[in-house]
């Protein structure tokens, strides 16, 4: 990615890696609304491949950001489920980071977003990035619906076109993980 | 632990299972299901415990459009804790911030001591005209007294010129929040709704309108533990907004300034200058609804994505479903948890005066809307003290579940031949391919291949509705000109002349000219018989092409020979990719359905689907068209959801493949609008059907026959919701259509004529009813080829006509008619069946042959009680209850009332007003039922 490339989450890319810790701060929410509102873009404008190009620099700085390697996106099913999981990363890291640093603002991610989550402490978005996990091992398709839905921000109807499942079977799935991971959130840290 | 020795796909079946069902039932599935499995029952009972706990709100990830979007940074820098502001407030902490700007906690400490709340307006949200209106607003605001609004202590500007309001503190919850989380009861949040209703009321007196209510801004706080609702940000909107002619009003500067999902549709309209206090009525009409339905009406949850334009056409034109619709719809059962009690108990509490007063506040015309909150509060408490509410429409229930039943074949068959409008555009497209694929072959002819390309290119891509996009009228003339060439041009070349005679017989066929079309699949069949002999692919394909079009002329014996004729050559002497196979399978899959042999289709299509899935892989070009023909034959069953699932998938594909406006997609669509209608989703389908009528008339242009379908759909559509006079509009345009194009003798034109009469007689136009009854069974079809259901169902129709008129004996003939054939074309418990069933009891009955008509009505609410998906019957003991007393027999009928009643009939106002019941309203028994009737709807949960 060269260097001179416009837009304001590269300049801060160039920022942060030129020391300045607060211009990572400053890019999480804007990559991750990025993100967030390309993964709907996509979803609902069936458009072909090539709109994967004008984002490709969206998904590289993001990449580059949490220390991945660039990836070839395969099909919208394929980015979708990045941005889920990018998603799920950014927010957990903040929380673990924020937990660890008993401080503030080490990472802000729109208080809307947020507050669209239920989830309401760090404690609790830490202990279901856990159980997800677990639950991933035991489902992975479960697994990644719960990812879509509840960090992608897809709505089931979404999730059953990107996956190529029938609405129904989104819809057990989901009903069944949120008691699973309730159950497994409350064993690991009784509220 | 525990799941080492059970899978989870185990115990996640079950558990789903169970979630759906109630306690009792639950545990006699698990007693099924684990009856040697004691580690499976413990892990899904414990997780079902888990279940209970879950809170409502947990995992829900779907972000509410609740505060006014914000994107970027704040452009001014706003207060600091710590700070003194305006020489009198010590800020404490920032409270939140919106589109307009930040609110601040603080203590005011001159001239009195209190806590305020801070609002300053955002730099880039005021200008002078701003400041003058602010200033005449400010006086307003300050003379506003009353115990639901927050008090608007003072406002000024700072000295560099951005207002600031201080405003009473409210450390309160949004009011649909603390309705959650107190899991108040239906009538504890319409006791606080009422009272922000009085609020806003006292305020339009003031003329202050808000603008911008929303749960956000009705917080709830309790005062002597009891709560009371506290409205904040009165009038700052208009305030703050600038008004200027032809400016979108609620965006200035990049900021909404109303919240999409609350603001009035002539909020949204750019159109719209005047907005005046009805504007907060749709408003609470929105709160409303969310509090009682857990979800705002129109999904605003995507809003971000939409531009700007679609969302406020959206705002503008897209019918909410009524709230009982909504929650019955939402499988979650959280909404209902929310308000203590169960989905199906919740669904009750809504249907009726509440989604009637619930839909008045929201109406898109204003002038249709309550006029004022005080009006809306009014009918709230009406509905409270059950007392009947005034907006209430007579017999619309009644109405539309008798109305349910009786449209179903037009729809069926509708639904029906739009598709083949669609298969025809896969045909040609194949056609196309097929061609280009020859031209390859043969490097010789690459000339003349080239030619002809290029005749096909200019002439046909225009001329096929597929890619007219509103030009049809030239393409008419443009395909009549290559037609004629055709036949001079290309004569020396006999294989390319069929092939084109082939590709246009498709696209005359698109634009509804069938004759001709008739007569060019002839030729073209007729030239590879010769060419290649009977056995050839090419033959074989003509021959499954001339037979669709002879199905679309309505020549169903002649088509299914053919298309039988083309099946057994090709199983004969299989082609490569048995293409031939798979689309002579889907057509005569397709006839089967229309004469009535739903298994034979139904295994045909399935077969079609297999094959095609096999030969030509998973996305192959006749998944569309197997699917969606697969979905009419489960339609035409009443397997609404099965059918559901197929038209997605076809509609699905087709978007993917050919786009939203193809043909192919608007008939699939229009399919699923029909599915969504049968499953009660009726706003959802009049809005499809919209969409694809204004899409079909700017892709045919005017006049076109798949506009006619969509029309009389929509008209079926009106009439279930008693708009019977728009749905004889549709209908009639729908038949003219028809008959200039299939003349008189066409099924299609007949089932147009049935729909008509139905309308008709909803509109009490009751000689015009049979007049049209009438005519349509006159006709060529009902005469000399009398086969399939359409006929006796027309006669259902007349019979009921004729009762209604007084000719008992004649009406008891035609019924019998219609009857006897039904039992023997489409068997005993199919809903056409039963209603002729029923309509045959009602001449009996009303020609005082009570005792047999007793009996058949017996017989129908067995069948459908057997039959799938038919509810509670409420419904046909009301009509059962309508027949005893025509009859004369008061006890019985009173009787069947409360059977009608015990299972769930509630229309009140029907039962007042049905000439039917006329016999027994003089009877005390009749005003008991009444009373009863309209007694609280919490009786429902004791019973």
């Amino acid at each position: 990615m060269p260097e001179e490339l416009p837009g304001q989450v590269t300049r801060l890319l160039h920022h942060w890696k030129q020391g300045d810790g607060k211009a990572l701060a400053d890019v999480l929410p804007l990559v991750y609304q990025e993100l967030r509102r390309l993964a709907h873009y996509h979803l609902q404008s069936e458009r072909p491949d090539h709109t994967l190009q004008s984002t490709a620099l969206v998904h590289e700085a993001y990449l580059r950001l949490i220390g991945g390697k660039p990836l070839e996106l395969q099909n919208r099913a394929h980015l979708i489920a990045v941005v889920s999981r990018l998603m799920r990363q950014v927010l957990v890291d903040c929380a673990r980071e924020r937990r660890a640093s008993k401080r503030d603002g080490g990472c802000r991610i729109e208080v809307e977003d947020l507050g669209a989550v239920a989830i309401t402490g760090d404690a609790e978005l830490i202990a279901l990035d856990e159980a997800l996990e677990e639950l991933s091992r035991l489902d992975e398709r479960q697994g990644m619906i719960v990812e879509m839905k509840f960090f992608g921000g897809l709505t089931a109807p979404e999730i059953s076109r990107v996956m190529g499942l029938s609405r129904a079977t989104v819809d057990r799935d989901w009903a069944t993980a949120r008691v699973w991971l309730h159950r497994q959130m409350s064993r690991a840290a009784p509220l | 632990m525990m799941i080492t020795n059970v899978s989870w796909q185990q115990v996640k079946d079950l558990l789903h299972q169970a979630m759906l069902l109630d306690p009792e039932q639950r545990i006699r599935l698990l007693d099924e299901a684990c009856s040697s499995n004691d580690i499976l029952r413990a892990e899904v009972e414990n997780l079902l415990a888990a279940g209970e706990e879950v809170r409502a709100s947990f995992l829900q990830s779907t972000p509410q459009a609740g505060e006014p979007y914000q994107y970027g940074i704040s452009a001014w820098g706003g207060l600091a804790s710590g700070q003194v502001f305006a020489e009198r407030f010590q800020i404490l902490r920032k409270l939140g911030e919106g589109g307009m700007g930040q609110v601040w906690l603080a203590d005011q400490v001159f001239p009195v001591r209190r806590q305020v709340a801070l609002k300053l307006i955002k730099a880039g949200m005021y200008d002078e005209a701003v400041l003058q209106r602010f200033q005449s607003e400010r006086q307003a605001l300050a003379i506003m007294d009353h115990p639901a609004i927050a008090k608007v202590f003072d406002a000024g500007t700072t000295p560099q010129g951005q207002p600031y309001f201080v405003m009473e503190y409210v450390p309160g919850l949004p009011i649909t929040e603390y309705c959650d989380q107190k899991k108040l009861k239906i009538g504890e949040r319409l006791d606080l709704f009422i009272e922000a209703c009085e609020g806003v009321q006292h305020a339009h007196q003031k003329a202050i309108i808000h603008r911008d209510l929303k749960p956000a801004n009705i917080l709830v706080i309790e005062v002597d533990g009891k709560p009371v609702p506290r409205i904040i940000d009165f009038g700052l909107a208009k305030a703050t907004t600038p008004l200027v002619a032809g400016d979108i009003p609620f965006t200035q500067c990049g900021h909404f300034m109303g919240t999409p999902g609350y603001i009035s549709p002539e909020q949204a309209d750019p159109g719209v200058e005047d907005i005046d206090t009805r504007t907060d009525v749709y408003s609470l009409g929105v709160v409303l609804y969310v509090l009682l339905a857990g979800s705002q009406p129109i999904d605003m949850r995507q809003w971000r994505q939409q531009p700007l334009e679609q969302l406020l056409r959206r705002l503008r034109q897209e019918e909410p479903p009524p709230p009982s619709i909504r929650v019955n719809s939402d499988r979650n059962t959280s909404a209902a948890e929310a308000r203590g009690t169960e989905p199906r108990h919740l669904t009750s509490l809504l249907r009726g005066d509440l989604d009637w007063i619930t839909m008045k506040a929201l109406e898109k015309d204003r002038r249709r809307r309550y006029g004022a909150p005080s009006e809306l509060a009014a009918d709230l408490r009406r509905y409270l003290h059950h007392e009947p509410v005034l907006t209430r429409p007579a017999s619309a229930g009644y109405r539309m579940r008798k109305y349910v039943r009786r449209h179903r074949v037009a729809v069926g068959i509708a639904a029906g031949l739009v598709v083949l409008l669609a298969a025809f555009s896969v045909v040609q497209a194949v056609q196309l391919r097929r061609i280009t694929r020859e031209r390859d072959r043969a490097n010789r002819e690459r000339d003349r291949a080239t030619r002809m390309s290029d005749f096909m290119t200019d002439m046909f891509r225009i001329s096929d509705p597929n890619h007219a996009r509103g030009n049809s009228v030239t393409a008419r003339e443009m395909l009549d000109k290559a037609s004629k060439d055709l036949g001079a041009g290309l004569a020396k070349d006999p294989e390319v002349q069929s092939q084109m005679m082939q590709v246009m017989a498709s696209t005359y066929s698109n634009l509804g000219l069938y004759s001709r079309a008739h007569e060019l699949a002839q030729s073209a069949l007729d030239a590879n018989l010769r060419l290649h002999g009977p056995n050839d692919a090419e033959t074989l394909e003509s021959m499954a092409k001339f037979g669709s079009i002879l199905f679309r002329e309505g020549r169903f014996p002649e088509a299914e020979k053919l298309e039988r004729q083309a099946i057994a050559g090709e199983r004969r002497n299989p082609s490569a990719d048995q293409e031939p196979l798979v689309e002579a399978t889907d057509y005569l899959g397709f006839i089967l359905i229309k004469e009535g042999h739903y298994d034979d289709a139904e295994k045909l299509l399935r077969e079609a689907v297999d094959v095609g899935t096999r030969r030509l892989g998973p996305e192959n070009k006749y998944f569309y068209l197997s699917h969606n023909i697969l979905g009419i034959a489960l339609l035409d069953q009443a397997r609404y959801a099965e059918a559901e699932q197929e038209f997605v998938k076809a509609v699905e594909y087709s978007r993917r493949t050919w786009g939203s406006d193809d043909p192919r997609t608007l008939t699939s669509t229009a399919n699923l609008a029909i599915t969504f209608e049968k499953l009660g989703r009726l706003a959802q389908a009049e809005s499809l059907y919209r969409e694809v009528l204004a899409a079909q008339q700017r892709v045919y242009g005017p006049g076109n026959v798949a506009t006619a379908y969509t029309m009389e759909n929509l008209g079926a559509l009106l009439v279930r919701e008693s708009r019977p006079a728009e749905a004889e509009k549709l209908s009639r345009e729908a038949l003219a259509i028809r008959m200039r194009i299939h003349g008189p003798d066409h099924p299609d034109t007949f089932v147009s004529k049935l729909n008509l009469g139905i309308e008709l007689f909803y509109e009490g136009k009751i000689r015009e009813a049979e007049k049209v009854q009438r005519d349509a069974l006159a006709t060529k079809i009902c005469v000399t080829a009398p086969e399939g259901p359409n006929c006796p169902v027309g006669r259902t129709y007349l019979a009921r006509t004729l009762t209604k008129e007084g000719h008992y004996a004649e009406a008891e003939k035609v019924a019998r008619e219609g009857y006897d054939a039904l039992l023997r074309l489409s068997g005993p418990q199919h809903p056409d069946t039963l209603e002729a069933e029923l309509a045959l009891a009602r001449a009996l009955a009303f020609s005082r042959r009570y005792a047999q008509a007793s009996q058949l009505f017996r017989d129908t609410i067995d069948s459908s009680s057997n039959a799938a998906g038919q509810g509670h019957l409420g419904g046909e003991w009301y009509d059962f209850a309508c027949v005893a007393a025509a009859a004369g027999r008061s006890d019985d009928a009173f009787q069947f009332l409360n059977e009608a009643i015990r299972r769930g009939y509630k229309d009140v106002d029907n039962l007042i007003t049905d000439h039917d019941l006329e016999n027994l309203r003089r009877d005390p028994r009749f005003q008991e039922l009444v009373a009863e009737l309209r007694k609280p709807p919490a009786r429902a949960a004791t019973r």
